[in-house]
């Protein structure tokens, strides 16, 4: 589907559900844009981002450019530590020392969720590709089945993006297991 | 069908749930594991919960003085200074072992008795319901002799069993140590033992913990990753991706 497609496919979403969005490095930013701007602005759905891929800062930074709040977002940086980065604990951001550490992951995200009291929130992991270069596909398949039914029971939707350029069969497979649904957008 | 023990909750919920419902009441349980793991925390926040229920809690300092534990305390968004006046008593171990007159390096059975005794007051006269001893270890080293450090254990757990109290004893365990406890007695007179441990994968260091025994409940036996957060102690499974606990 084209970006306008997709936009429209976001705004059908009603009930919390895992959806998995396999974009390219072309359109990476404009999707997360649709995303958190339908989540947060229109549906006002908590949203709690787990990066991976780039900083939170920088994040925050494009979503500024964008003209997205990034306010309503809580950030699990998964990706600063390790960079070096400056690591400066905020309401909004907590971070995990490495990709490595996936129940660590899991274990913010919970605390998020219960300390902010969240229903129907949205998390997104961006990006399963980040992921699978620091973890071994075995260990990131099971912990994104835990993930999706912890989620699952909390009432959470949850985005799993992926890049199109760095994808394989055996992400493709783990990402059929855990999805509701997968898109593509071009 | 089991006959369901009336339970104690931790307040941990994911603990709780492991436990199927809680820590049967009475029970005494060796929370063990080397430096750095959790047990104290832990173990605070066992008594935390029990004063948010109105249940008195005792917290025995053995290798700190406890002025200084509190400050180190980790706030917790759910409870206050003052709740923690309130709803639980701290001592410390010197004081107790000054008051009765024990200031010798090694206990004989009749400082034991009396060290008993003098726990077992303060347990009925506060009608606590909840006792941390923090650590066992400190106290077994005193008594020197295996005979010694069981009929200790097993005459305290009975006592405070009976007065309706459900004890932690914290127990201090070497990185290298192969059993889960430093005598390797008290995790045989223990009704239940709580594994804390660091478990390195990959560079990283995970807290982890296990119920390895805990007589009156069926439990999990996983291993489980933990993490300190200012809503509590929160746990997820282990995943299975290697690694070895330390």
């Amino acid at each position: 589907m084209n970006s306008e497609e997709f936009q429209k496919k976001l705004k059908t979403y009603q009930e919390p559900l895992s959806i998995s969005v396999s974009v390219s490095l072309s359109n990476y930013f404009d999707i997360i844009k649709y995303i958190l701007d339908d989540f947060s602005n229109n549906k006002n759905i908590p949203i709690i981002y787990i990066s991976a891929t780039i900083p939170s800062k920088s994040i925050s930074t494009v979503l500024d450019v964008y003209g997205i709040d990034s306010k309503k977002i809580f950030f699990v940086d998964c990706i600063s530590h390790i960079m070096m980065s400056s690591t400066a604990y905020t309401d909004r951001t907590v971070f995990v020392e490495s990709p490595t550490m996936l129940e660590t992951i899991m274990l913010k995200a919970e605390y998020i969720l219960n300390k902010y009291v969240m229903k129907n929130s949205l998390v997104i992991v961006d990006s399963i590709n980040s992921l699978a270069i620091h973890n071994d596909m075995k260990i990131l398949s099971e912990f994104l089945h835990l993930f999706v039914t912890y989620l699952r029971s909390r009432s959470a939707y949850f985005i799993i993006l992926s890049m199109k350029e760095q994808s394989n069969n055996e992400i493709s497979n783990i990402l059929n297991f855990v999805s509701d649904e997968i898109l593509e957008v071009e | 069908m089991e006959k369901v023990r009336e339970r104690c909750l931790t307040g941990i919920e994911a603990l709780d749930n492991i436990l199927n419902g809680g820590i049967p009441k009475g029970n005494t349980v060796l929370i063990t594991g080397s430096a750095g793991t959790g047990k104290t925390t832990l173990s605070i926040e066992f008594l935390v919960h029990g004063a948010m229920k109105g249940e008195k809690g005792l917290y025995i300092s053995v290798t700190e003085a406890s002025e200084k534990l509190l400050e180190n305390l980790i706030v917790y968004d759910f409870f206050s200074k003052e709740m923690i006046q309130k709803g639980i008593i701290f001592i410390d171990i010197p004081e107790i072992y000054e008051k009765l007159g024990m200031n010798k390096l090694q206990f004989s059975m009749e400082d034991i008795n009396l060290l008993i005794e003098n726990i077992v007051k303060i347990v009925t006269e506060f009608n606590v319901k909840r006792v941390v001893i923090d650590s066992i270890t400190s106290i077994c080293y005193r008594l020197q002799t295996e005979e010694k450090i069981m009929e200790f254990i097993l005459r305290l757990s009975k006592a405070l069993s009976e007065l309706g109290c459900t004890t932690f004893l914290v127990s201090e365990l070497l990185p290298s140590a192969k059993g889960y406890s430093q005598y390797g007695v008290e995790e045989a007179v223990s009704d239940g033992i709580i594994l804390l441990g660091n478990l390195e994968r990959r560079g990283d260091l995970l807290r982890t913990l296990r119920v390895v025994k805990m007589r009156g409940t069926s439990h999990s036996r996983a291993t489980y990753v933990l993490d300190i957060t200012s809503i509590g102690i929160l746990l997820v499974p282990l995943l299975k991706g290697g690694g070895e606990l330390i």
